[in-house]
């Protein structure tokens, strides 16, 4: 299902007032029993898988154990040829073929239940891909109407702006504001910062005598008011 | 992480750009943030299954110069590549930018897109403004 051309059209169609649905309630109902049905029958399927393949580890062992039955008789058939006891060699020969009998039938069985094992599980990845794309196909659904609830919210803030002219070119305006106010306020801090530092460098000259006006303070203003007075 | 727990997470965090948030939870299930770096256009956050939706609401096509509409999609889409993660897109009558995060995306990264798209807001904003009334 192409779910884009259907929001698409819907959009289109104007479906963009708040509260209304951007995709048919159908569709969406659909979709959604779609993924269900197909996890209900995954979780069937896999409960079969499990019983199948329970009995293809049996076969596979029943398989193993004649297999090893029919070498052990022919190792004692030989034995018996090595004694000359060919009647019992011929008789373990017969029990021989039998066991050779059983045990392809059962490997014919086995080979039938693993290529169902291997259907059911192919079965199983396609249902489950199925799943993952209409999860992604309800997805973009739901993508849309978030987005759509997201955006309402705001088209009735712009209707209640519209009648200001200019709306985006006064917000940004005084954005821009903001930002100088940010800055001028980092360079005072900066200034600050810098006077803070600059005192603290000129006292260190003045504790060192360097730069400092040696005749500061009282002794200075006596000495210019000494001055003034001689004249 | 739910829309209320971001909601407190975010009012409570100062980014290295020195950006604050104000991150209130509407009735509707909307998580309203503005920006400190941005506090004119909110960022809209909303949630579905599998993705975070941070969508800023940016003007109304009736807010356009109607002889210069095609003008402004054709910029837009030419903007466009230059905000990796922020798209533009219309929802309606109205344009919108927009990103996607994955809903384990990291608190901080979250954060970093919100302080991004609020900034690529800005920058949008200021390349079509002479197109807009």
């Amino acid at each position: 299902m192409g779910i884009l051309k259907n929001i698409l059209t819907a959009v289109r169609g104007g479906a963009s007032e708040v509260g209304e649905s951007i995709v048919d309630a159908n569709a969406v109902r659909i979709l959604g029993q779609e993924i269900r049905d197909a996890q209900d029958a995954i979780a069937k399927a896999k409960q079969s898988l499990t019983g199948l393949k329970a009995s293809e580890i049996k076969l596979k062992r029943e398989i193993n154990s004649l297999e090893s039955d029919i070498g052990s008789y022919e190792s004692k058939a030989v034995q018996a040829l090595e004694a000359g006891n060919e009647a019992l060699a011929v008789e373990v020969a017969e029990r021989i073929a039998e066991i050779e009998s059983e045990a392809a039938e059962k490997g014919a069985e086995h080979s039938a239940l693993s290529a169902q094992v291997n259907k059911i599980n192919s079965m199983i990845r396609q249902r489950e891909k199925t799943i993952q794309k209409n999860g992604r196909e309800l997805e973009k659904i739901k993508t849309v109407e978030q987005l759509q609830k997201a955006t309402s919210s705001m088209s009735t803030n712009f209707a209640a702006t519209n009648a200001s002219e200019h709306r985006v070119s006064k917000a940004l305006e005084r954005v821009k504001k903001k930002q100088v106010n940010w800055e001028d306020r980092m360079e005072a801090g900066e200034w600050m910062e810098g006077e803070a530092s600059g005192d603290d460098l000129d006292r260190k000259l003045k504790d060192a005598g360097i730069g400092a006006n040696a005749s500061s303070g009282a002794s200075s203003v006596l000495e210019r008011l000494k001055k003034k007075s001689g004249q | 992480m739910s829309l209320n727990e971001l909601a407190f997470k975010l009012n409570a965090h100062l980014t290295a750009e020195d950006t604050r948030f104000d991150a209130v939870l509407a009735e509707s299930g909307v998580l309203e943030v503005i920006c400190s770096n941005n506090e004119e256009f909110p960022i809209n956050i909303v949630k579905t299954d599998t993705q975070l939706l941070a969508i800023t609401p940016l003007f109304n096509v009736n807010e356009v110069k109607p002889e210069q509409v095609n003008e402004l999609n054709e910029e837009l889409l030419l903007i466009s590549p230059a905000i990796p993660l922020s798209a533009i897109g219309r929802q309606g009558d109205s344009y919108i930018l927009f990103g996607a995060m994955a809903l384990d995306t990291l608190f901080e990264n979250i954060v970093h897109e919100l302080e991004v798209q609020a900034e690529n807001t800005i920058d949008v904003l200021q390349v079509i403004e002479p197109l807009l009334l």
